[in-house]
């Protein structure tokens, strides 16, 4: 019988049955991705929330310029151009597992999920590299009338406007919420990336021990993959608000 | 029971597309509108670097990287997550929740905004300074 | 329908019966402590609830004493509190400690968690038809998250400093300075982590009903013959996931700003003297985020309360609710309005106007849906052959405390009116009628008209009855008079209002409600022995159906087991308020539909 036509005819919710063809697991996924929207909506609009609050905020062109053995190379955004592809990239591989997976290919299954953990891996490891750089990477900064070495952290932040010193410009402190916002909403989704990749292990062990070839489906790999868009779904809007505006 | 129903509430097996061109044509996609977002980002960089920038014409760029940004969440929903695919319902119930962020959004940027001008001036009691004195002088009067 | 479909359904019965069957084997761990049943999980969640609801209480009971007699000195609070009430006489620190707790214990672990928690799990499988839950093993674990989260809060009573104690809001800057007062140190970080735990108990539990009850509905039972509990316990769940995440947000960004020097909440804060480093985040952010939870959350505690309402007043009015569709759309479009009006708890923060007049009007728009419910309830009365069970005494009490405590709020709603309230004992007596008053009243007649299905015994109803009018003439002599109180500009939160001037006056009201206070406390203690009494000492319930109700709950054996149903659960040919109609009494939601039979 042609799906359409099943589609049409069933009395989704009069009971018996999902109203969404979907199994329970799936829909609380779903509704548990919702719940996680709000938490890091909450997170983001609170972040604009301060940043109109205030009078100047740092430019992410200057806080975000640099790029792993380039120096002191201003390449603004190009190394978070980079952690976005990586991280769609490996929604493409984990996209391909589950297709995989709704065709029973055991060894497909297995070849995407180690590509996508892979590509969470890198993600998480250019983070680190990210914030490192932030922490130790020390700026001069206009502090009492004293020229102080900065680097950018939850309590301090050297992006403040540009004031003339001594004949040159120099910053000056800038809004402290700044870093408390930055590292803490990257430091959030970073979790999420991480708590993924050990989802995507788990997974992985489990097609590889041929969990669900015995169940008859894959599942479970399309759940995994349903928290990990989420988590690149995220990545989208942090990379929207943190470094494009 | 066929092979691919993965549970008792399932009422039937939901077609799966057997090709992968759809996953490849999204990616592409996605990949050009980052893109465009990156031309865009390096643009409102080189205006911020000029003398006066033009900040109606900054604006007019970040919302368009909104937009941009919204039309990638779209693909990524609709496609990757295969929402696209679910039926209706399914649709409906996930969609229409996610319009509580846009009161959301508006109320808290909203006071956010009148904040700063509670702050610049001094909750009313004298008219605002942000536009007579550009931002760079402000921070350096509070050393 | 497609006759596939229907050999599906059917497999997934016979499915469910294979795996109930391995049930059987249940030792004292599997079956009290860590267990997947969804009736016994309800019931760990009420005495949980329960035993919370004895300590929130005695916590009024105890700052009512101040606050009634602040003259007087109980030496016997010395042995209770050590040094908290050093020769009999509370601290401060500690009336405000003691204030906060009653607040989060009673808003958060009784009308939230005891409240949903109790009747969600065990109503929704029952009502719906199905053999347990979605997932048996997460609403365990919601349980579980539930408990640690208590023994965290519990255990914060007794830490040096005492527990967290800026008001149940936790209020920044107050709650983001350790040293700032007392209860800002180790008391507020453990409410923090109390808290999220709390909050992945209400989210593992939430996911679980909305799921259950989408997707796991008994052949027949669409979602307009559901009855209206299911409705409520939907949307509250619908309330909670949505909602509290944002409050999780709030709490990470205040642990933060505690405990890493951020500031997303400090601007320009000066403490004894010195400058704070912290600048550019603003305190009234963590209100925003606060309230978008703790509006949402109020309709937590109300909705449940609600639906139960209404489903026991049409049971013992043996008529059919009144306006069905009213009342789910009623339901929908609180839950909708719930998330658009937070900031009408923040009018005097320096909200802006011209946003404010928005919030207003969202505000006074909950005031239509709740209208029609009470109009519902009240025409589900009307020319009803009332039978007055506990069960429905208190779902009356309800009604009428949701009037008395709703119409107040339209008071409150208005911002040029909240000016001179906000703050006040009015405010006081708003929510504790409306939302804390009321609620219990829901829970109470929950617990009443529910307990043989519990337990298979029935409470003893002389203590009831005695329960039911002291409770509610105390509550509205406790409540009524802080309207009068609030209007005066009497503050909510001070410690001792004799030394002013201006309210000297009402020193022997205070003294008055404090003593009806104590009135009501002990009858609540006369409620938990028949409880308790009744679960093994309890008449016995003889008949499977006591009430005469329609709904699937009462088609089960008095004592079902794990499953629910010993054979297949039933189909559902009506919707359930079939009472009075076409001669009979009433029609369970079972019997098929009889080829005469009129419609309703």
């Amino acid at each position: 019988m042609a799906t359409t036509t099943i589609q049409a005819e069933t009395k989704w919710w009069n009971g018996g049955r999902s109203p969404f063809n979907a199994s329970y697991g799936k829909v609380m996924m779903w509704y548990f991705l919702m719940s996680d929207a709000f938490t890091f909506g909450a997170f983001l609009i609170s972040y604009g929330t301060i940043r109109f609050s205030v009078n100047n905020w740092a430019d992410p062109n200057h806080v975000f310029n640099a790029f792993p053995f380039a120096g002191h190379a201003n390449l603004p955004l190009a190394f978070v151009s980079l952690m976005t592809f990586i991280l769609i990239f490996s929604s493409v591989t984990m996209v391909l597992a589950v297709h995989e997976g709704h065709h029973m290919n055991k060894k497909g299954v297995e070849k995407y999920m180690l590509l996508t953990i892979i590509g969470g891996i890198a993600f998480l490891g250019c983070q680190a590299w990210e914030w490192t750089h932030l922490i130790a990477g020390h700026h001069d900064v206009l502090v009492n009338g004293q020229i102080e070495h900065w680097g950018t952290t939850v309590t301090k932040n050297p992006w403040g406007s540009e004031v003339m010193h001594n004949g040159t410009m120099v910053a000056t402190p800038g809004p402290i919420a700044f870093g408390g916002y930055f590292f803490g909403i990257t430091g959030f989704h970073g979790f999420h990336v991480l708590s993924g990749v050990v989802i995507n292990i788990v997974m992985y062990i489990k097609t590889k021990l041929g969990h669900f070839d015995q169940r008859g489906h894959y599942e479970m790999i399309e759940k995994a993959g349903l928290y990990w868009h989420f988590v690149d779904l995220v990545w989208v809007f942090v990379f929207l608000c943190f470094y494009l505006i | 029971m066929s092979e691919h129903v993965v549970s008792p509430e399932v009422t039937f097996a939901p077609a799966h597309t057997s090709g992968t061109k759809r996953i490849w044509k999204t990616f592409w996609l996605l990949s050009f509108i980052t893109i465009i977002e990156l031309v865009i980002g390096i643009v409102i960089y080189n205006i911020h670097k000029g003398e006066h920038p033009n900040h109606t014409l900054v604006l007019a760029f970040k919302g368009a990287v909104c937009i941009l940004t919204l039309a990638k969440a779209y693909y990524i929903v609709a496609v990757f997550m295969h929402l696209g695919d679910e039926i209706r319902n399914m649709i409906i119930t996930i969609v229409v929740p996610l319009a509580l962020f846009i009161w959301f959004i508006i109320a808290f940027l909203w006071d956010g905004n009148s904040w700063r001008n509670l702050r610049n001036t001094d909750a009313g009691s004298r008219p605002t300074q942000e536009q007579a004195a550009p931002a760079t002088k402000k921070s350096g009067e509070k050393e | 329908m497609s006759s596939e479909a229907i050999s599906h359904g059917t497999q997934a019965h016979a499915m469910h019966d294979d795996h109930h069957d391995h049930h059987h084997h249940e030792t004292f761990i599997t079956k009290y402590v860590f267990s997947q049943d969804h009736k016994m999980i309800a019931k760990q969640f009420l005495v949980t609830g329960i035993i919370w609801a004895i300590i929130g209480g005695l916590f009024s009971v105890i700052f009512r004493l101040q606050l009634g007699y602040p003259e007087s000195t109980f030496p016997w609070l010395e042995d209770f509190l050590g040094h908290w009430a050093q020769g009999g006489k509370l601290k401060p620190e500690f009336y405000y400690a003691l204030v906060t707790m009653h607040g989060t214990i009673l808003v958060f672990f009784v009308l939230t968690a005891g409240l949903s928690g109790t009747f969600a799990n065990f109503l929704i499988p029952l009502q719906i038809g199905a053999r347990d839950m979605a997932s048996p093993l997460l609403n365990m674990l919601s349980y579980w998250f539930f408990f640690i989260a208590s023994i965290i809060m519990f255990a914060s009573l007794f830490v040096q400093t005492g527990p967290a104690s800026g008001g149940w809001t936790i209020y920044p800057p107050l709650s983001a300075l350790g040293e700032a007062s007392s209860g800002s140190k180790i008391g507020m970080d453990l409410w923090l982590v109390s808290m999220a735990m709390f909050i992945v108990s209400s989210l593992l539990g939430g996911l679980n009903y909305i799921t259950t009850i989408l997707n796991m509905r008994t052949k027949g039972m669409s979602m307009t013959r559901m009855p209206l509990t299911m409705w409520g316990l939907f949307f509250t769940a619908v309330l909670g996931v949505l909602s509290f995440p944002v409050l999780l947000s709030g709490a990470i960004l205040l642990l933060f700003d505690r405990n890493l020097g951020t500031s997303f909440y400090l601007s320009d804060i000066v403490v004894a003297g010195k400058i704070l480093p912290n600048e550019g985040g603003s305190a009234i952010l963590f209100q925003h985020l606060f309230w978008f939870l703790g509006h949402p959350e109020v309709y937590i505690i109300l909705l449940p309360a609600m639906s139960m309402a209404s489903e026991i007043l049409s049971v013992n009015s043996r008529k059919p609710i009144f306006g069905y569709m009213a009342m789910v759309g009623s339901i929908f479009a609180i839950t909708i309005l719930a998330f658009l009006v937070w900031a009408h708890h923040m009018f005097v923060t320096g909200l802006n106007p011209f946003l404010g007049s928005f919030f207003v009007l969202l505000t006074l728009l909950i005031a239509v849906p709740s209208a029609i419910k009470v109009f519902n309830w009240l025409t589900t009365l009307w020319r009803g052959n009332i039978r007055f069970t506990p069960g429905m005494m208190f779902a009356i009490g309800f009604v009428s405390l949701f009037i008395s405590g709703g119409l107040t709020g339209i008071f409150l709603g208005n911002s040029s009116l909240d000016i001179h309230l906000h703050d006040t004992y009015f405010v006081v007596a708003h929510f504790h009628i409306v939302m804390g008053v009321a609620s219990f009243f829901g829970m109470f007649a929950g617990v009443y008209h529910w307990f043989p299905k519990m337990f298979g015994r029935y409470l003893n109803n002389t203590l009831a009855y005695i329960h039911f009018w002291v409770t509610i003439i105390g509550a509205y002599l406790i409540f009524w008079p802080m309207h009068y109180e609030g209007f005066a500009g009497m503050p909510r939160r001070y410690y001792d209002y004799s030394n002013w001037e201006s309210f000297k006056m009402f020193g022997g009201l205070n003294e008055f409600i404090s003593f009806v206070a104590m009135i009501v406390f002990a009858v609540q203690l006369l409620f938990v022995f028949n409880f308790f009494y009744s679960i093994f000492k309890g008449r016995k319930v003889k008949s499977q159906n006591p009430w005469g109700s329609n709904t699937l709950e009462w088609t089960t054996p008095i004592n079902p087991g794990h499953g629910n149903w010993p054979g297949e659960i039933p189909e559902v040919h009506r919707w359930p308020y079939d009472y009075s109609k076409d001669g009979k009494d009433f029609i369970p939601q079972d019997v098929p539909v009889g080829e005469d039979e009129s419609k309703h």
